[in-house]
């Protein structure tokens, strides 16, 4: 059994999308090697609300790493150090005894802060509306294997589809580029045959719909494929790249 | 009409314009870096070589060409590059590589600085060469003696020095630029695509950098 270990943590604080921010340091101790990311925010939240501070606003749901509500870039890299995880899921024993850890809401123009780490993500809603959908109601769950989708094609469509919307990927793009997000919610469909009629239009209208919304374009660096909690690969970009040039070309 | 323009300047589109256009250019770069070693191997071909490209009236549609592939790229990078500053206004501060799968280097971060030390570079590359001084040949006064000029001009350390770093930024722009054009185009990321780009970019600087060290330091008696 480990010993609890006290850390230093300089958040962001921000109290709306129009205040100017900084960043505040907290002690905070006998913090358990045990103790999530989040967990350990609790605790300095803890102490801030006996003392009659602010607590740190932070995003959160499930806490089990699956619904993409929580995120931070702690010490200068989206969901921190460990890839393939959510700040979540993220455990204070991979932080060295006594360090000073530095904790930022996602930047980016179409994220504007709401408070301290909380940021406004309706732009990648807004992504989905434009697209990320068959438009004809099928009605319920067919029965399996009633439309015959090859494994390894279905394969692929799950590994899109694994996209929990959390942000990193923009985040971490030194451009804040949302095409990682926008090339799977493009690509999970466009493997199957359902996704197949409206493919071309809506590679354009999601896309199209990134821009308007202030996301940057791609630089094919791969930083959103290093952090995704779910490590989606930056193929799905490329193949959304595919399908935007296809869509423009059936045009002429 | 319309559907063509806004192709050309959403974001994909602008990254297939650079794409498209940075690829050609490296295929410009791959013959006239061959060319140039005959600087060192063949300083008679090296002029005949010279006088039968800019003998030919084709020469003009090419050099059309090749400005419009210059001017095409710059214009599209430094738009997508306005859009992407505008994209995060305010900076992290703390800002670390995410290490794992990630593909980024320093060239590929500073793609825009060595860009604009091209935008530099290329225009007074020509100025010093193409509208140098013109000598005529010893054996035929019609052909240009382009061999004395590059020998001359390579006698000054200090104009050694800056061509030798500024291909050093032409280097690093390549060194990304090559994968990162397939992957603009739509062909899916692959080890081998970014490490022959890799590679040829590494025998490109070898290339031009051994006509300026060659003149300076074995043959021009820079001393």
């Amino acid at each position: 059994m480990s010993e609890n270990q006290s850390y230093t943590i300089r958040v962001w604080r921000q109290d709306d999308a129009q205040a100017a921010g900084k960043f505040v340091d907290y002690d905070v101790k006998d913090v358990s090697p045990d103790a999530s990311f989040l967990e350990m925010l609790d605790l300095v939240n803890e102490d801030l609300t006996r003392d009659g501070g602010e607590p740190i606003a932070f995003d959160y749901d499930c806490r089990e790493g699956i619904c993409g509500s929580c995120g931070c870039v702690i010490d200068g890299v989206a969901h921190g150090p460990l890839p393939g995880t959510t700040t979540c899921q993220l455990y204070m024993r991979n932080f060295p005894p006594g360090a000073t850890i530095t904790v930022e809401p996602w930047r980016a123009s179409a994220f504007p802060v709401i408070k301290d780490l909380v940021v406004d993500r309706s732009s990648m809603d807004r992504i989905i509306m434009a697209g990320g959908y068959i438009s004809v109601s099928a009605g319920s769950a067919p029965d399996a294997n009633n439309i015959p989708v090859p494994k390894p094609e279905a394969d692929l469509a799950f590994e899109a589809a694994e996209c929990i919307g959390c942000g990193a990927c923009v985040a971490a793009c030194k451009n804040a580029s949302a095409s990682l997000f926008t090339g799977a919610k493009i690509e999970h469909l466009a493997r199957l045959p359902q996704g197949q009629a409206e493919r071309a239009r809506r590679a354009q209208r999601m896309v199209e719909t990134a821009e308007a919304e202030g996301f940057g374009a791609c630089s094919n660096e791969g930083e959103c494929e290093a952090v995704c909690p779910k490590e989606i690969p930056t193929r799905v970009i490329q193949r959304m790249n595919r399908d935007y040039i296809r869509a423009y070309l059936k045009m002429i | 009409m319309s559907q063509i323009v806004s192709f050309v300047t959403s974001s994909i589109g602008r990254k297939l314009v650079m794409a498209i256009t940075g690829l050609l250019m490296i295929g410009f770069l791959v013959t006239h870096m061959s060319a140039n070693l005959l600087v060192i191997f063949d300083p008679e071909g090296y002029n005949a070589y010279s006088h039968a490209l800019i003998s030919n009236p084709l020469i003009y549609i090419a050099e059309f060409g090749l400005i419009a592939l210059f001017v095409g790229h710059f214009v599209s990078g430094f738009a997508v590059t306005l859009r992407n500053r505008r994209a995060r206004p305010i900076a992290y501060g703390e800002n670390n590589g995410a290490g794992h799968t990630s593909r980024k280097t320093l060239a590929s971060t500073s793609m825009i600085i060595s860009g604009l030390v091209m935008l530099v570079f290329v225009p007074l590359h020509i100025l010093s060469f193409k509208f140098g001084t013109w000598y005529e040949a010893a054996g035929d006064p019609h052909v240009r003696d382009l061999h004395r000029l590059v020998m001359e001009e390579f006698q000054s350390p200090l104009f050694v020095m800056w061509y030798l770093g500024a291909l050093t930024f032409l280097a690093a722009h390549a060194w990304h630029g090559f994968g990162s054009a397939f992957e603009s185009m739509g062909v899916s990321h692959r080890t081998w695509i970014r490490g022959s780009g890799q590679a040829l970019t590494a025998i490109l600087w070898v290339g031009f950098c051994a006509v300026p060290v060659y003149v300076y330091f074995i043959a021009g008696g820079g001393s």
